[in-house]
Formats: C-alpha cells, sequence, structure tokens
C-alpha cells in the first residue's frame, strides 16, 4: 500500500493542488498553490516515471508569484485556470508554450479586490465554483460575486448574501447556487431573483457547526455532501430540502475536501487537518461475489439511503496518518495529489477503483 | 566559555544621539529604537531630542533554517522526530533497533539535504553559491558527527566490538580510494600501474581496510606474477579478521594474528619485498612499523582517517571504550593538536564517550539548534543520558536537558509565518514546560484570516487551552466589529462563549434598532437556536426578533404573548424600555383582542415603574390610553366568557 505514495518536500504549506487535465492522456502537470509564506507562489510542476517507474520526481517548471494566499484553484480547461487569494482578489491564468519551448504562466483578467469589508479592508475570497464560463465567488465578508471568465466587470453582487463569513459555495443548477457559512447555514441562492434573499435556508445541525467544504454528485446534482468542522460528513437531497438525508461522522477534525470520483460516482474521496486521506466506497464486491448492493439498490443512490446503508460503506486509508494536516486532494483516474501543512505533496499511484 | 559578542550599529541619527533602548517583540525579533533614560532625579525640562522623526528597527537573528532550501529539512525531520516519539510513548520491546533505524532515517534527510545544496551549488552562479558552500560545510559536519553518534552511543554493538563500524563511517566520509579504485578497475586494465594513482589507491584502500579491492588492483599489475606480488597476496589472504560472529574468542583471535604477524615479519626481515618498494611499505604498515606509518601519515586528511587505519593493523579488537585514549595518540602523532578544528573536537569527545561535551559542542555549531535537540533527543532516548543523572557533581538532569533545546528549538519555529505547526510539535513533547510555552506563543501568533485562525483554534482546542481559543475569539470579533462585520462578529463572540461580551455585542443590534427601527443580519437571528444561551442580553435579542418575526406574519396573539414574556423578563435594557413599549401600541389597538387582562395589568405595572424615562415622555399617555381601552374591552371579553 505504501510503496505506491511518493511525498516531495517543497518548502511551503500547500492549501490547494490540482491536475492539469490533459484532454488525451493520463495527466502528468499539477499546479500547486501555497499559503502562509512570505511569498505566496503558485507553481506548475511536472513529473515523469522513471525507466524502472519506482521513483517518481516532480520538478517545478514554472513559478507564478502570487499576492496573499491561494484559497481555492480550478482548471477551466488544458491551458485556463482560475485561481482566488486571501486579498479577495480572482485571477484567470493562462498557461501557454512558447515557441522556445518554455512556459509561461500569465494573467488573462484580474478581478481585484471584488470580496472587501466595509471599511474597504480586503477579505478573504474562501471559494468559488465554475459552470462553463460562469463563476460564482464567496467571500468572509459574506459576499457573493458573480463573474463571467469572457467578461472583466463583475456581472453581480449580492452584498449581506450572508451575515457570518462564507466558507464554501457550489453551482446546483446552472442558475443556482449554495453556499454554507462558519455557522453551518446553508442557504440556496437563485441567481435569476434580484435582493440578497436565499430561496431557501437551512442548518447543517444545530450546534453552530461551520461548513467547511461542498461536493456534489457527478450524476446527480441534487445531492450535495458538504464537510464540517468537526470532521462529520452530510449528505443532503436538495429536492427533498432541509433535513440531510444521511449523516456519516468521518475524520477527528475539520474536513478540508471532498471529491467524488468523476467516472464511478459510487466513491469518494476525503481529507481532514486531522492528516487523513479516506477513500470511501459503497459498491465494493462482497465475500460471495456479488456486490454489496443489489441491482435494484444501485438504481437508487447509495449515498442517499440512510441507516440500512451506513454499515455497507467501506472506507480505505490511502496514506498512513499525517502529522500535519492535509490541505488539498485532487484525483486523475487512479492517481490521487494532496498537498498538506507538512510542505510535502503526495502523489499516490494506482489507487483501486472498484469499477 | 567565552562567547564572542558581535556589535551591530543601528544606522539612526537620533538613536546616536539619545541611547538605544530595545523590546522584545513576539517571537523571534527585537524592537530597537531611540530611547532616553529618565530617571526620578532628573529635573522636568522639555526633552533636547524632539520633535524629532523616531524610527523603530526591528532585528532578528538569521535563521538558516528559513531558507527554503533548508525548510525540507526541518519538515522532514519533523516527520521522523514525531516517529521517535511514538515509539517511545508505544513501549516497544526492542526500542533499541527501531532506535537505530530512525536514526538512519535522520542520516538520510541531512544526505538529501546535502545532494539537494550541492546541486544548487552547482547551478548557482550568484553569490548565493557561497552562502550554499557554507551550509554544505556545516551539514557534512552534521553528517560525520551524527553517524559517529549513531555507531558509538545509538547503535547496540556486540561486545563493543566497534572497529568494523568505525571503517565504514571512514570509508562513508573519505570515498576517494572507493572511487578511483572502481575507475581503475572499470577502466583500462593493460598497464594500470602507469595511472598516477595507482599505488596511492591500493595503499588508500589498504588503510581503509578494504583487503579485497588492494588484491585485486595487484593482481591487475603487469608484474603480478612475480614472487613478491604473489607473497604479498598470500600474506593478505591470510590475514585474519576479527569477527565477533565467527565463533573465534577474542584471545584466540589475539594468538592467529599475532601468528601472522611475526610470520609477516619474517618474511620482511628476509627482505622478501624489497625489490618493490611499494609493497614493502604495505607489509611494513599492516604489522605497524613505527617508520612506515610516519611515511604514509601525511596522505591521511584528518586524524580520525588515520585513527581507523592504524587500528585495522594494530588494534583490531579495540572496544569502544578505548578509543579516546588511541584517538589521542594520533592526534599528537599526526601533530594537529594546535590545529583542531571544531569538528575534531566534536569527534575527539565522542570516541572519549563524554556526551556531555558533544553536546556542548554541537551547540556551537551554527545550525540554530536543529542538530543539538534532535541528536539530544535521541541520545536521551537511546538512554545514553542517564550517566547525567547519576553524577552527582553535574547540575544536568538529561530529560531537562533535552527538553531545553526542545524548547528553544520549537520556540524558533514557532516565529516563522509558515512553520509555526511544526513548532508547536516540538513544544508538545517538553513535558514540564511545554504546554505553559505555547500557552504564551499561541496568542502571539498573527491571525490574517479566517482559515488560518481556524487552525490555530483547533491547535488550542487539542490542547485544552479553552481561555486562549476564547481570547482568540474574542480578538475576531473585535476585528469583525472595526470592518462593521456585525454579524460575523456576533457569530465569533458566540463561539468565545464570553457572557459579557455577547452582550456587548448583542446590544450593538438592540441600539441600531432604537436608532434605525431596523434589525440588522435577520438570517443571523433567525438561526441562533440554543447558542442565545450563553448571555441574557442575546436571549433579549433572540426573543425580541421572534416577537418582530410572529407580528410580521400576522400572529398577534403569539407576538402579544412574546411581548409580555419580555416586558415581565427583567432582561430588558434600560435604553430599550421606550422602544418595548412602544411595540405595545399597534396590539393595543388592533382590532380583535389580543391582550388579556392579566397581560394589560403587566404591561401597566411596568408603564408605571418605567414612568420616570424621559424617552417616553411623549408616549407614556398614549400607551395609557391604548391599555386603558384594551383593558375595558378585554374585561367585559372575559366576563362574557366566565358567564
Amino acid at each position: 500500500m505504501v510503496q505506491n505514495v511518493h511525498g516531495t518536500f517543497i518548502s511551503e504549506k500547500i492549501n490547494k493542488i490540482r491536475w492539469r487535465p490533459d484532454p488525451f492522456n493520463d495527466s502528468h502537470s499539477f499546479i500547486t498553490g501555497s499559503w502562509d509564506n512570505d511569498q505566496n507562489n503558485i507553481k506548475l510542476w511536472n513529473f515523469e516515471k522513471g525507466e524502472d517507474d519506482a521513483d517518481i520526481y516532480p520538478f517545478v517548471i514554472q513559478n507564478y508569484e502570487f499576492e496573499g494566499d491561494v484559497t481555492e484553484a480550478k482548471f477551466i480547461n488544458s491551458d485556463y485556470c482560475v485561481v482566488s487569494s486571501s486579498l479577495g482578489s480572482v485571477y484567470y491564468l493562462k498557461i501557454t508554450n512558447t515557441l522556445t519551448g518554455d512556459v509561461q504562466i500569465t494573467n488573462e483578467k484580474l478581478w481585484s479586490n471584488i470580496h472587501k469589508f466595509k471599511n474597504q479592508d480586503p477579505s478573504l475570497c474562501t471559494s468559488f465554483t465554475v459552470y462553463e464560463n460562469d463563476v460564482v465567488t464567496a467571500g468572509e465578508d459574506g459576499r457573493v460575486n458573480v463573474l463571467n471568465l469572457q467578461n472583466k466587470d463583475v456581472l453581480r453582487t449580492i452584498e449581506e448574501a450572508d451575515s457570518c463569513s462564507l466558507n464554501c459555495i457550489t453551482f446546483v443548477k446552472h442558475s443556482e447556487v449554495l453556499t454554507g457559512n462558519s455557522r453551518g447555514q446553508m442557504k440556496i441562492f437563485d441567481l435569476r431573483v434580484k435582493g440578497n434573499q436565499p430561496t431557501n435556508s437551512f442548518m447543517l445541525s444545530g450546534d453552530q457547526i461551520a461548513a467547511t467544504c461542498l461536493a456534489y454528485h457527478p450524476n446527480q446534482r441534487h445531492m450535495v455532501v458538504a464537510g464540517d468542522e468537526d470532521g462529520s460528513l452530510t449528505v443532503w437531497d436538495l429536492r427533498q430540502n432541509s433535513f440531510p438525508v444521511n449523516l456519516l461522522s468521518a475524520h477527528s477534525e475539520s474536513v478540508s475536501e471532498i471529491q467524488f470520483h468523476p467516472d464511478h460516482p459510487d466513491q469518494m474521496f476525503s481529507c481532514s487537518f486531522s492528516g487523513e486521506l479516506w477513500h470511501w466506497i459503497t459498491n465494493k464486491p462482497g465475500s460471495h461475489g456479488g456486490k454489496l448492493l443489489n441491482v435494484s439498490e444501485m438504481e437508487s443512490n447509495s449515498w442517499l439511503s440512510t441507516e440500512s446503508i451506513k454499515n455497507k460503506f467501506e472506507v480505505f486509508m490511502l496514506m498512513p496518518k499525517l502529522h500535519k494536516a492535509i490541505n488539498s486532494i485532487d484525483l486523475s483516474r487512479d492517481r490521487v495529489l494532496c498537498g498538506c501543512d507538512n510542505e510535502a505533496i503526495y502523489l499516490i499511484n494506482k489507487v483501486n477503483i472498484y469499477s | 566559555m567565552e562567547v564572542p559578542c558581535k556589535t551591530f550599529v543601528i544606522p539612526n541619527e537620533l538613536c546616536r544621539r539619545a541611547g538605544l533602548a530595545g523590546v522584545w517583540a513576539p517571537l523571534n525579533e527585537v524592537a530597537v529604537f531611540p530611547s532616553h533614560l529618565v530617571k526620578a532625579h532628573n529635573p522636568d525640562a522639555p526633552s533636547p531630542y524632539g520633535p524629532s522623526n523616531a524610527s523603530v528597527y526591528k532585528v532578528r537573528q538569521q535563521v538558516i533554517l528559513f531558507e527554503p532550501i533548508l525548510r525540507k529539512l526541518v519538515n522532514e525531520a519533523n516527520g521522523t522526530f514525531l516517529s521517535v516519539q511514538e515509539l517511545i510513548s508505544n513501549n516497544v520491546l526492542d526500542s533499541k533497533v527501531e532506535l537505530q533505524k530512525l536514526s538512519c532515517q535522520y542520516r538520510s534527510i541531512i544526505r538529501a539535504c546535502l545532494e539537494n545544496l550541492q546541486d544548487e551549488a552547482m547551478r548557482d552562479k550568484t553569490n548565493y553559491k557561497e552562502e550554499l558552500q557554507n551550509y554544505i560545510t556545516i551539514f557534512y559536519s552534521v553528517e560525520c558527527v551524527w553517524h559517529l553518534c549513531e555507531i558509538l552511543f545509538v547503535e547496540n554493538i556486540p561486545g563493543g566490538v566497534v572497529l568494523p563500524h568505525l571503517l565504514e563511517w571512514i570509508r562513508f566520509h573519505f570515498p576517494k580510494y572507493e572511487r578511483k579504485a572502481a575507475t581503475l578497475l572499470a577502466g583500462d586494465l593493460v598497464g594500470i600501474e602507469t595511472h598516477p594513482d595507482y599505488w596511492q589507491t591500493v595503499i588508500g584502500s589498504l588503510m581503509q581496510g578494504r583487503i579485497e579491492v588492494v588484491r585485486a588492483l595487484l593482481r591487475l599489475h603487469s608484474a603480478g606474477d612475480s614472487k613478491p606480488f604473489k607473497l604479498v597476496d598470500q600474506a593478505l589472504k591470510a590475514m585474519p579478521t576479527y569477527n565477533i560472529y565467527s565463533g573465534v574468542s577474542a584471545t584466540e583471535f589475539n594468538l592467529k594474528w599475532k601468528h601472522w604477524l611475526v610470520d609477516t615479519q619474517s618474511k620482511i626481515d628476509a627482505k622478501l619485498f624489497i625489490s618493490e618498494k611499494h609493497l614493502h611499505l604495505m607489509m611494513r604498515l599492516s604489522v605497524g612499523e613505527e617508520t612506515a606509518w610516519n611515511e604514509v601519515q601525511s596522505h591521511c586528511e584528518a586524524w580520525y582517517e588515520l585513527l581507523a587505519a592504524w587500528l585495522v593493523f594494530t588494534e583490531p579488537t579495540v572496544k569502544s571504550f578505548e578509543l579516546g585514549q588511541f584517538a589521542r595518540r594520533c592526534i599528537a602523532r599526526m601533530n594537529v593538536g594546535l590545529r583542531m578544528r571544531h569538528l575534531d573536537y566534536v569527534l575527539l569527545a565522542a570516541m572519549e564517550a563524554d556526551i556531555i561535551q558533544v553536546i556542548k559542542e554541537i551547540q556551537q555549531m551554527s545550525e540554530n539548534g536543529w542538530f543539538v535537540s534532535h541528536l539530544t533527543d535521541l541520545l536521551y532516548h537511546a538512554g545514553r543520558l542517564v550517566v547525567l543523572d547519576n553524577n552527582p557533581e553535574s547540575h544536568l538532569v538529561g530529560s531537562r536537558l533535552r527538553e531545553c533545546f526542545l524548547l528553544d528549538y520549537g520556540t524558533l519555529l514557532m516565529g516563522h509565518t509558515s512553520l509555526w505547526q511544526v513548532g508547536l510539535s516540538y513544544l508538545d513533547h517538553c513535558p514540564t514546560e511545554g504546554l505553559k510555552t505555547i500557552e504564551l506563543l499561541l496568542p502571539r501568533l498573527p491571525l490574517k484570516s479566517e482559515a488560518r485562525t481556524q487552525k490555530i483554534i483547533r491547535e488550542a482546542h487539542k490542547r485544552d487551552l479553552p481561555q486562549i481559543i476564547q481570547s482568540i475569539c474574542k480578538i475576531q470579533a473585535m476585528n469583525s466589529l472595526k470592518r462593521g462585520h456585525l454579524g460575523n462578529a456576533l457569530t465569533w463572540g458566540i463561539k468565545s462563549q464570553d457572557g459579557t461580551f455577547t452582550s456587548l455585542l448583542a446590544d450593538k443590534f438592540l441600539r441600531e434598532y432604537c436608532k434605525n427601527g431596523k434589525l440588522l443580519n435577520i438570517d443571523l437571528l433567525d438561526s441562533l437556536g440554543s447558542s442565545m444561551l450563553i448571555s441574557d442580553r442575546l436571549i433579549f435579542l433572540g426573543k425580541y426578533f421572534e416577537f418582530h418575526k410572529e407580528y410580521r406574519s400576522r400572529n398577534y396573539k403569539e407576538s402579544a404573548n412574546l411581548l409580555i414574556s419580555l416586558l415581565s423578563s427583567k432582561l430588558t435594557p434600560k435604553y430599550f424600555w421606550a422602544t418595548l413599549l412602544d411595540d405595545t401600541i399597534p396590539l393595543l389597538e388592533c382590532n380583535e383582542l389580543i391582550m388579556s387582562s392579566l397581560d394589560t395589568f403587566t404591561l401597566l405595572h411596568c408603564l408605571q415603574e418605567k414612568s420616570d424615562l424621559p424617552e417616553l415622555q411623549d408616549k407614556i399617555e398614549l400607551i395609557r390610553l391604548g391599555a386603558a381601552r384594551n383593558l375595558s374591552r378585554a374585561l367585559m371579553y372575559e366576563a362574557q366568557l366566565v358567564k
């Protein structure tokens, strides 16, 4: 298990790590964004597999000096990515190959200080979500900004979308976003409706526990999973709303990111500040040869099922527990990347994907 | 020990004239500023220095561990350090073996770091190169000392037969003969002896005890078939080597060894090798002939290189506790006693098994305590610092010594913007003062963003330091307040669990309502739940919001009940009475009867009590009138009901 984990120490704490998508091959390139450094960077990495396939050494091909902490990064396609900063700005970056064969990272567009407090102090842009060319950002100032990658202006701002800090945001439909705040209040905003009132809101739990991250099911977008600062995962069916359909107490500390496997939605990955990286499986073949879920159950979404299904989850630790927080994960087919507070990145090859 | 002090000049005119003062700025900095000492007996006169522009200079020590290239070492070693602590706390039976593995791990981290530095130094063409070379020197010494300490203090050597390990150490740190031999053997084999380094390599390999290599090289000599070569080969082949597992006792081995010596000596005396001067020298070396050793010792780069070679041929069964005297002899022999470098002193102290001296010396290595804290920790866990506790003369206690270094190192790291988490994990393992130190340092970390704050709070939570969590939450609340983010301030206030403080924030909401008639942050107030119980004022605010909510959704009966319970609750702040009483008018004047006679009596009672309030004066009549009318309606209605 451990021999397919490759760790590299890189002298900066990583807040976000993302594969650079490659439409034709297995990607072998990724970006990292650092935090808490005097000078933070976005680095583009590449790695080549050695002849003997034993060791993998990622190396930096380009460094982009970044102002403030990197708070979120997402690729739009293999050449463009969007990155947000702790100073409330959002960058639209382009990766280009020059004629001489060098790789350059250039800033295509910048939405500067779109998150700020009433006294003009910059506010952290905590999260954003992308739907085609639309980007919706959320910040500690409780604002929601709607951007379009083709347009350099902010299309719409929902002032005081929340009276607390917004921690996470995700599209549920093209016209609706779901936000989670530092008290665990979840709100759905319809972007077509004027005003700053949400169309719906509900609580993560009764105890004012902050939501830290959100992810939706790849095929069934109405199914949303939220991680909270106590390490639990809560599952909602937004068609039924208000009450969570499933509550899984998972990690021992704050969940930092959740990701479904895009091709195998019955599998999910989560990481936590406690240094754990977990692989969740619902369809692992049972001892009797068949799958734990029979066909009729498969049709209903197993993440949504309640009590009876709980014991049918299988959880694997992909790595021995680290001593420091894991801040970010990303996967590409059967390879998982994670970036951590011990100033290291880890690449895990050949993760068992049960399909 | 005398510590040389360094002087730094603050380039400021005012500082020069007035004098300096300095205070510790949190963690690794000293803030230096011009200051003029005023004492009680000084006459009270205007300062001769003002008005002037005073500057504050921040002075800090340069910490090489904060260089990006060395941060890898810091982080990676932290993982190993925590593994050591885990191992010890798990009480594993063969912890000695495991400790040695971890010691190796430390060394491989240093090695990786050195290789990294070398790569970088090769690539770098700027001034930084010199710096890198500096680091290489430092960490080379670190590696060398660590390796020796591992052999002498951590590794469990059966029977204390230290020579094979010592040779391994020498071979590792003086790899040039091995490399040369490899190139010679891999190159053109014909006429190998014409290579200028040939004999030097042969003799060098012999001195490192690589008998097989020597024989291989000699066989390739074009005269390899001649008699002297054959004889040397035979002699080397017959040379006994001591091995604890060979089943041969030390006395038996010594007998064999003596026999071999006599045999070889007789061959030398018979002048069998005299035709080949190099072979002659080699044989004289192997029987330990003083004159021969005098010839070669100049080839040795360091006294410990000579020491290992000398031991191979004169004291193959040397025990680790005897090393010190041989080391001293070698130093005297090479006449380097006066030219000893720092590294030499450390190694000598290690060979003399003077752990305290070793620790004292390695503190002087300028890598900011990385080495001394990790090594001391390892030695402590290997049970090597027990000597201190048993020695009544020394004032040191092993556990305290270790803790002292860890404290220093942890505190140093806490001062770095990014490495504070690593620093914490060292302070965690200081049993007596660690927690107190964390308690002092944690609140001094800059908070910056909420994400970072959450991480700091998390660390405080793990160590069960509620007072720190409370103070951080309150700072965050005040920051939010300053930024006009009232809702967030209240959230932090609630997180702080401080009743009075939360009351203060809830007051802001109520006062704002009194002023503008608008309740802020409705989404927040709507979902307070049980968290409102931490302060009276917050309960009042929450309930008052509920009253509004009910009123707006036309549940007049409900809202009246809430209002009356608020009136009689004794929670109402003084400035809010007028507003609260004012709110009763629409309910009193409503078309249908809402407030019962009992409710109205409660209201009138409150009204009477507060009738002195100046802001109420213009409304009191109106409320009284409304109350009277409502009372008449209510009494009539209730009377009907009784019937």
